[in-house]
């Protein structure tokens, strides 16, 4: 008994030991954001706001998490928000906050830097930067003639399990591209043509990835060549990670979502999370992110970034509010009628 | 009642002469001891976790909701979960009680080892640990490639997939759950039931069916239930083999906005869990599985012969590698280059830089820290209420008394994210419903939702104990003129201490690894180990996020030891002294001489 309590004490005394480090009291002066960025990429941003605005010097606090947690927070929090900034999310998560009443204006400022078709007319929420929707491939497997050439290329049988998808109800990403592919193929809203050539794809594809990555993994290690997911990620895989992954511009284009950034309402710090959006979509940070980072800022830019253009891709034309108002039942329908059935 | 086994003490005659007995403030005692009891898990558990039922009710409606998950897709997740669920109860009870009767009941070389190791892999951290299995038997999985290239098994052909890899991963990482609770049975059994039996002309395997596995029933119960209302709300696995179980749709309702039907749907699987749990329940009342005593424990057996022992080294040494693998990979990536590792069967080169960047990052072992701390006081609060609350379950003899163990359970069959939401729903604004208590953004969230959700750990595992337990030695203690306390502390207490101590290394082990409820609750600068790993993966750093999983299994490793110690420690002194001074003094050889006597 007197062996229990000793041990017990002594973790105890162990854990005192390494406490006491990094842990901040909530203070009205403090900034919280909530991202759903790669890390490294936020706190760059970050520090680089302390830098010039040296009275938030050591009390900004970065919460890194995935998007769809994000907004569970934020929406958990709603009767006492815990942060000011919630930044990285698709333009669904964003709109479905704003109609809950989450989310407040960005400065005018800021809104109006944003073209009207990237942000909510309110300014509850602005979009960011675009993500395009690509296709790319393992270039160690297929050669560059051997890869597919534009999204109908994907269903024929020469790519045959040769193709990985990220799940895709659990994932935002996913969940616009492939309604992007329904709305495409489909006249007059009709889902049918959408449904074929889905169950096409599905036949095609040899497994779905549990998360990006795994889909990662599963591509590297050669287990299919093919896969479709968001520029930047795959840019940063070939960057950061020495990925073998080459990117392909199709014929018919690419489809261009949304990533935004909001001010949480009600939040502490309300002429905290003004100033950082602010600074976050102005033109310096904005080309910075666009050249190290590979995004594609939604505010006017001098020029587009300098990696883009070599890529040349063109926008798929998609009915984007049609597209997000069948999404659920687009997606359901999918999920219980054509996958794994192809 | 015609129990067919070997009990000790005729059921019905116990009945009678506990109502015979005066032992009213001993019943007073379950009730005051009661009353904190409850009101803590009405506080923290049931309040909270009513709002997903509340929840379920909004929406399309209450109706439309539980229509959507009663008929297509809905009922086939439904279904499929079911299944796979029991499918995974069966595998890990197999694998768990074989492993904890072979570890306790024989002697071979490697033993002690395994021994250590067999709980290691419940240390397997969030998404890594998923994605060691991709790494180990998918197509382009170790195993798979081995074979191939051994035998010219095309890969394809042997890897794993669908339900089958679910259960799995399922076996492998959830037999914990059975391993440690029959191993605290198997090690409260008196061998005097067994040599009982054999004196009385049972063969061994006669003795095994109708004494030792009936007296195993409250932990075989136990960890049927853990594991069962665990794979009900598992969701990596699913995910990584593609099965559309509920907690696929569960996600799926919540990344397209539908919280309602979410709640619908979470609000289905526990309703399912707390079925399966009544059922065990009733299942095991049918029968009692007491003993009266707490005999010495039974002389491990082994093999005799050179060539026998070697045998039996090199199997154990094979299982302990099996049981290891997914772990063991975590390792192997964590000393390996990011990338390199293609088409190669084991990683080509290898390097120390991961963790020599955790080790040099200023503030980056914060998140260990953050995990364990929080974790400890979880664990000890857990003990506290948890122990305390199956004790009153035990004794409990009003009405009620299910009710009290589906509350607790409650957390267990609920996903991690609807946990963490209701925590932050309940704790956030100061109300009625939480009496102005407000933990969202401070440090006292974690170890709170920790507590929550692993509290059913040591409730099960000391619950499993208590029911081996005759209370008519609680009553001899009382008659002998012991106050309850005392006697808590002096026999009951000493002869659950297993369960209990079973139980707190789950939950200290669960809650290192929390990473689904963490998410949603952490607060700022306070970052959990999980967390830390989910971030250093999506910022493409596979090596660092498997180094720090690395640590994870160190950390876990060296806590396994400490409470084998604990275990060992106290029962070897406690022999040593029954051998010199005869059966008095302490709890246990208290219990014995009552038994005796």
């Amino acid at each position: 008994m007197r062996k229990i309590v000793l041990l017990v004490a002594s973790a105890f005394a162990l854990a005192g030991v390494t406490a006491g480090c990094g842990i901040s009291a909530s203070d009205e002066s403090n900034l919280t954001i909530y991202t759903a960025r790669d890390k490294g990429l936020a706190q760059n941003v970050v520090d680089a706001f302390e830098a010039a605005n040296p009275d938030y010097k050591g009390k900004v606090r970065l919460l890194t998490l995935g998007a769809q947690e994000a907004a569970e927070r934020v929406s958990a929090e709603k009767g006492r928000p815990q942060a000011d900034i919630w930044w990285g999310g698709t333009q669904q998560q964003f709109v479905q906050s704003a109609g809950a009443g989450l989310l407040a204006p960005v400065p005018e400022a800021v809104k109006t830097s944003i073209p009207e078709k990237y942000r909510d007319a309110q300014g509850r929420w602005v979009a960011e930067m675009l993500l395009n929707e690509v296709i790319f491939y393992n270039d160690k497997m297929l050669k560059p003639d051997q890869a597919p050439k534009d999204w109908d290329d994907l269903v024929k049988p020469a790519y045959k399990n040769k193709i990985i998808v990220r799940d895709v109800a659990a994932s935002g990403t996913m969940r616009s591209i492939y309604s992007a592919m329904i709305s495409r193929k489909g006249k007059d809203g009709d889902p049918a043509a959408g449904y074929d050539w889905l169950r096409k794809l599905d036949a095609n594809t040899k497994v779905y990835a549990a998360n990006p990555t795994d889909l990662y993994l599963r591509m590297q290690r050669q287990e299919a060549p093919v896969s479709v997911w968001n520029l930047q990620d795959v840019l940063l895989q070939r960057k950061n990670s020495k990925a073998p992954f080459a990117v392909v511009s199709p014929a018919s284009g690419v489809p261009q979502l949304l990533d935004g950034v909001a001010k949480i309402a009600k939040g502490p710090n309300s002429a905290g999370a003004d100033a950082f959006l602010t600074f976050l979509l102005g033109q310096e940070q904005q080309k910075k992110l666009a050249e190290e980072w590979f995004q594609i800022p939604t505010v006017k830019m001098d020029a587009p970034p300098s990696w883009l253009a070599p890529l040349k891709l063109t926008e798929m034309k998609v009915d984007w509010d049609a597209a997000a108002a069948k999404e659920n039942e687009w997606i359901t329908h999918w999920g219980s009628a054509i996958k794994n059935k192809g | 009642m015609s129990t067919g086994t070997l009990t000790t003490a005729p059921p019905d005659t116990g009945g009678r002469a506990r109502r015979r007995l005066p032992s009213r403030d001993s019943d007073r005692f379950v009730y005051v001891l009661a009353l904190p009891v409850i009101a803590i898990l009405v506080f923290f558990v049931l309040i909270p976790m009513l709002a997903t039922a509340r929840t379920s009710a909004g929406g399309a409606g209450f109706a439309a909701n539980y229509r959507a998950l009663l008929s297509g897709s809905g009922a086939h997740a439904l279904l499929l979960s079911i299944g796979t669920s029991l499918a995974s109860v069966l595998f890990c009870g197999l694998l768990g009680t074989l492993l904890a009767v072979l570890l306790n009941r024989f002697e071979f070389p490697g033993r002690r080892a395994l021994s250590v190791f067999a709980v290691l892999p419940m240390a397997l951290p969030p998404l890594i640990g998923a994605v060691s299995f991709v790494l180990l038997y998918s197509e382009t999985g170790i195993v798979p490639r081995a074979l191939h290239a051994v035998t010219g098994l095309n890969p394809g052909a042997v890897s794993v997939g669908g339900v089958a890899g679910v259960v799995l991963v399922h076996a492998f990482t959830m037999y914990p759950y059975f391993y440690l609770s029959v191993s605290a049975s198997l090690a409260g059994q008196d061998v005097s039931l067994e040599e009982a039996a054999t004196n009385l002309g049972a063969g061994r395997f006669r003795v095994w069916r109708t004494v030792l596995l009936p007296m195993l029933t409250p932990a075989l119960v136990s960890g049927a239930l853990l594991t069962f209302m665990m794979s009900m709300a598992s969701f990596t696995a699913p995910q990584l083999f593609n099965v559309q179980t509920l907690t696929m749709e569960i996600v799926s309702a919540r990344t397209s906005g539908n919280a309602e039907l979410a709640a619908t749907q979470a609000t289905g699987l526990s309703v399912v869990s707390i079925v399966f749990l009544v059922g065990m329940r009733w299942y095991q009342n049918r029968r009692v599985h007491r003993s009266l005593s707490k005999g010495a424990a039974a002389v491990r057996r082994g093999p005799s012969s050179g060539p026998a022992r070697a045998a039996a080294g090199l199997g154990s040494l094979l299982l302990t590698v099996v049981l290891m693998a997914p772990v063991l990979v975590i390792v192997l990536v964590s000393f390996s280059a990011d990338g390199a590792w293609t088409t190669q069967i084991l990683p080509p080169s290898y390097t120390l830089d991961n963790y020599l960047q955790i080790f040099t990052e200023p503030s980056s072992l914060l998140p260990v820290s953050v995990s364990v701390q929080a974790s400890l006081l979880a664990t000890a609060a857990a003990v506290l209420v948890g122990a305390a609350a199956a004790w009153v379950v035990a004794r409990w003899k009003l009405p009620g008394r299910w009710t009290m163990d589906v509350v607790i359970m409650l957390p267990w069959a609920l996903p991690g994210t609807v946990i963490g939401v209701n925590l932050v729903t309940a704790f956030n604004e100061p109300g009625a419903s939480n009496l102005g208590l407000t933990l969202v953004g401070t440090l006292w969230i974690l170890p709170v939702a920790y507590f929550v959700r692993f509290v059913p750990l040591v409730f099960r595992s000391t619950g499993a104990s208590l029911d081996q337990l005759d209370p008519s030695l609680e009553e001899a203690a009382r008659n002998l003129g012991a106050g309850p306390l005392r006697v808590l502390r002096t026999v009951t207490f000493p002869l659950v201490l297993r369960g209990v101590l079973a139980g707190a290394l789950l939950a200290f082990v669960d809650g290192v690894g929390e990473y689904v409820a963490s998410v949603v609750i952490y607060p700022p600068g306070v970052v959990p180990m999980s967390v830390e790993i989910y971030n250093r993966i999506y910022a493409s750093e596979f090596g660092t996020a498997a180094a720090y999983g690395g640590l994870q299994i160190v950390l876990i490793l060296l806590v396994l030891f400490a409470s084998r110690r604990l275990e060992e420690g106290p029962r070897r002194g406690r022999s040593r002294r029954s051998r010199r001074d005869g059966p008095a003094g302490s709890g246990s050889a208290a219990a014995s001489a009552l038994t005796v006597g």
